[in-house]
């Protein structure tokens, strides 16, 4: 959250429960552009695992996953 | 499309060919009786998803590949290749389907659509044509176990969080979430959440239970997607895991499918039987009650509640009881939908749908049944076992303005339990 | 007359037969050495012990408890269809030898009542029922989902069953002339008896044996192997 970066999109995952807000991730990242980004907040803890692992596998980019406040800020690059 | 890969296509049939399979295919009269049994035809009246038309699609390539009469006169069963057509009709058919089989328990014959469908989508996938969301989730999972040292401080991480929750509920200072825990008699198996750690987490320490928490969720979207390969892989994260801390259970957060596939499916599929029980959480939470291990306070909810038989942990899962047990231990005024129990319907929140956001509004329409059903009990609150129709019936809590919370049923235990700890009041999901 | 009787009511028969007979045990040998699937397919509540099982499946075969309170008319249609069918092919062995002790209980005249009644019911019955399947193939989603096998079995059995109606109402021929026909198919020396060569029931007689050939002829290769299948299916519903 250091260097404020202005995503393509952002997502409001609060109180969704897990796997939802991977779920909600994976079906939005059509709607950036190649080398866009997603900001991501989410209140699950288990999203700190599942959105860096959906990204993996599905060739994307989690550029930084932070606890902020009780919160988890993510920001997701779309590779291709 | 190619004669070729038409026939690899057809092939696909061929290797998941069995018993029962054949005979569904061959005996299905098309009498149509299960039509009012879908909840997805009842809603929409749309005939692509009437049961026996979606069997009827795999039954067309049967025809036309595996038996001499639909090779010679395709026209009498019109039968078909699985061409472009044929693949797109299928692909609507079978990944709309929640696998509730409510249209096996009305048929005349039990024929079970749902395990017609399962072939159907080894077809599409084999074609290339899965669900790509359900592909991407399932892949994520088996990501997360391939390159578990990845993730495995995380994961931990996200516990140790939960942890402190549990100490400020229970009081105790000591109070812990085990993480690979050799020899303990419980490994339980929650999902990513929180929500379905932390609950549990109390009711075991108020239990004072030997248990260990999974470092994997239950949650098998390989088994939406329909590929069995994977679908196995993303159970032995944590069936091997059970085998390796030696523990005597494995017990399934309330979630259905979960429960079902480690119950029912795991041991067909690893060819290799379990040295532990298989347990759903609330078997174990009613036996707590029963033998005194918990208490709840009996009037801890005087607003009327009902419960939703979720369709892989009731019909398909066999338990009906228990639940009703334990709301009826700590609700003043329980009242059971009807149709209940093994003729429930289906919410229409299964079999990944609500995974999938192309079908939110299809599926929330599948859900006006349901919501009706709701209603009708004037219910305040709604208790059901499983993640996917949990999400469903908020979906049409909203939609439909029912003004219901709808709640797992460990949220009601943990508000019913009597806790030392000062925020007694905190719910698990806030 | 002679030479279509001789072809349907003789030849056919014996090809029917044959094909039935070696069809269905070919089907079902099939079936029993394809490798049953290691999922349990079954739902709950099951029965406990194995006799419970067997009990349920017979229950869920014979009387199909959960199809009757989803659609009412289409299941007492079905039923009375099937029990009517059962009925008529117990008053066929008639054919196959008289059914004494029933004779001697009811007389000669009582036994010719009896059958007309019971023949007839089922005649009734089951041409009712064909025409119910017949009239609900013709709309809406059950229109959308038959296919032309669904048509050809109700043509079939719609003949066979109009053609026995008109031998049971209208033909004159008793049940003791057709005896010796069929008796001397038994024995693999076909006669047809002159009093069924010089009746025009003899038309009938052909008709009703032409349909009842082409349908077990055709039986093995289609949906009707339910009529073995549902027992195996219904059991996989309580493993």
């Amino acid at each position: 959250m250091s260097e404020e970066m202005k995503a393509d999109l952002d997502l409001d995952l609060k109180g969704l429960l897990c796997p939802m807000p991977m779920v909600k991730v994976s079906q939005n990242i059509a709607s950036v552009p190649v080398g866009g980004t997603i900001r991501a907040v989410a209140t699950d803890p288990g999203s700190m695992a599942d959105i860096p692992a959906w990204a993996k596998s599905t060739g994307n980019e989690v550029i930084s996953a932070e606890k902020v406040d009780g919160e988890f800020v993510f920001m997701v690059k779309r590779l291709k | 499309m190619e004669t070729q890969q038409m026939t690899t296509l057809a092939g696909v049939l061929d290797k998941k060919m069995n018993r029962q399979l054949k005979q569904y295919l061959d005996i299905c009269a098309r009498c149509a009786i299960c039509k009012d049994a879908c909840h997805q035809y009842v809603a929409t009246q749309d005939f692509k998803y009437l049961p026996a038309r979606r069997a009827e699609l795999i039954r067309q390539i049967y025809k036309k590949y595996f038996t001499k009469t639909g090779e010679f006169v395709p026209a009498l069963y019109e039968a078909r290749d699985p061409d472009e057509n044929l693949l797109d009709e299928l692909y609507e058919s079978a990944y709309a389907c929640t696998g509730c089989r409510r249209c096996m328990y009305y048929c005349p014959f039990s024929i079970d659509t749902a395990w017609i469908l399962s072939v159907a989508k080894a077809i599409l996938i084999a074609a290339g044509k899965g669900n790509e969301m359900l592909g991407q989730l399932a892949d994520a999972a088996l990501f997360k176990s391939d390159n578990f040292e990845m993730f495995k401080d995380v994961i931990v991480d996200g516990f140790k969080d939960i942890e402190l929750q549990v100490k400020e509920l229970t009081g105790d200072p000591d109070a812990e979430i085990p993480v690979d825990k050799q020899g303990a008699d419980i490994l339980y198996v929650a999902l990513a959440g929180a929500h379905s750690i932390l609950p549990a987490a109390v009711i075991f320490h108020e239990a004072k239970a030997s248990w260990t928490l999974s470092y994997f969720e239950a949650a098998n979207y390989g088994y939406f997607f329909g590929d069995a390969v994977k679908a196995r892989q993303i159970a032995d994260r944590f069936m091997d895991e059970a085998k390796r801390l030696g523990v005597k259970e494995v017990v399934i957060t309330e979630c259905g499918h979960a429960y079902r596939v480690a119950e029912i499916f795991h041991e067909a599929w690893s060819g290799e039987k379990h040295s532990f029980k298989v347990r759903h959480i609330l078997e174990v939470i009613d036996e707590y009650i029963t033998d005194g291990r918990i208490t709840v306070r009996p009037d801890a909810i005087t607003e009327p509640v009902t419960y939703h038989d979720p369709c892989q942990v009731g019909r398909n899962g066999g338990i009906f009881e228990q639940p009703r047990n334990i709301v009826c231990a700590l609700a003043s005024d329980f009242r059971d939908m009807t149709p209940n129990r093994e003729q429930q319907w289906c919410c229409g929140g299964g079999g990944g749908l609500v995974a999938i956001s192309e079908m939110d509004e299809f599926r929330l329409k599948s859900g006006t049944i349901k919501a009706e059903q709701i209603k009708a009990t004037g219910a305040r609150i709604i208790a059901s076992p499983c993640e996917n129709c949990r999400l469903q019936m908020e979906g049409l809590n909203d939609s439909m303005e029912l003004g219901i919370e709808v709640k797992a049923i460990m949220d009601l235990v943990l508000e019913a339990m009597p806790l030392a700890g000062s925020s007694a009041k905190v719910t698990p999901t806030d | 007359m002679e030479t279509f009787l001789y072809i349907t009511a003789v030849y056919g028969v014996y090809l029917g037969i044959g094909v039935f007979v070696i069809g269905m045990a070919w089907r079902t040998y099939q079936w029993a050495t394809t490798p049953k699937s290691p999922v349990r397919l079954g739902m709950f509540p099951k029965p406990k012990t194995g006799a419970a099982r067997v009990l349920k499946m017979l229950k869920d075969t014979l009387i199909a408890p959960q199809s009757a309170r989803i659609e009412p008319l289409m299941w007492a249609f079905a039923f009375a269809f099937h029990v009517a069918a059962l009925g008529a092919f117990v008053g066929h062995g008639r054919l196959i030898h008289e059914f004494t002790p029933l004779v001697n209980w009811l007389g000669e005249d009582g036994m010719a009542t009896f059958a007309a009644w019971s023949g007839g019911t089922a005649g009734i019955l089951m041409l009712a029922a064909v025409v119910f399947w017949i009239a609900r193939r013709t709309f809406g989603p059950f229109k959308q989902l038959s296919v032309p096998e669904d048509y050809l079995l109700l043509a079939l059995l719609f003949g066979v069953i109009i053609m026995g109606d008109h031998m049971r109402f209208v033909g004159t021929i008793h049940a003791a002339t057709y005896r010796e026909w069929f008796q001397s198919l038994l024995v693999f020396k076909p006669e047809i008896p002159d009093d069924i060569l010089r009746s025009t029931t003899g038309w009938s007689l052909g008709a009703h044996m032409l349909f009842t050939d082409l349908f077990l002829i055709y039986f093995p290769f289609s949906k009707l192997v339910h009529a073995i299948g549902a027992f195996s299916a219904n059991l996989v519903r309580s493993e």
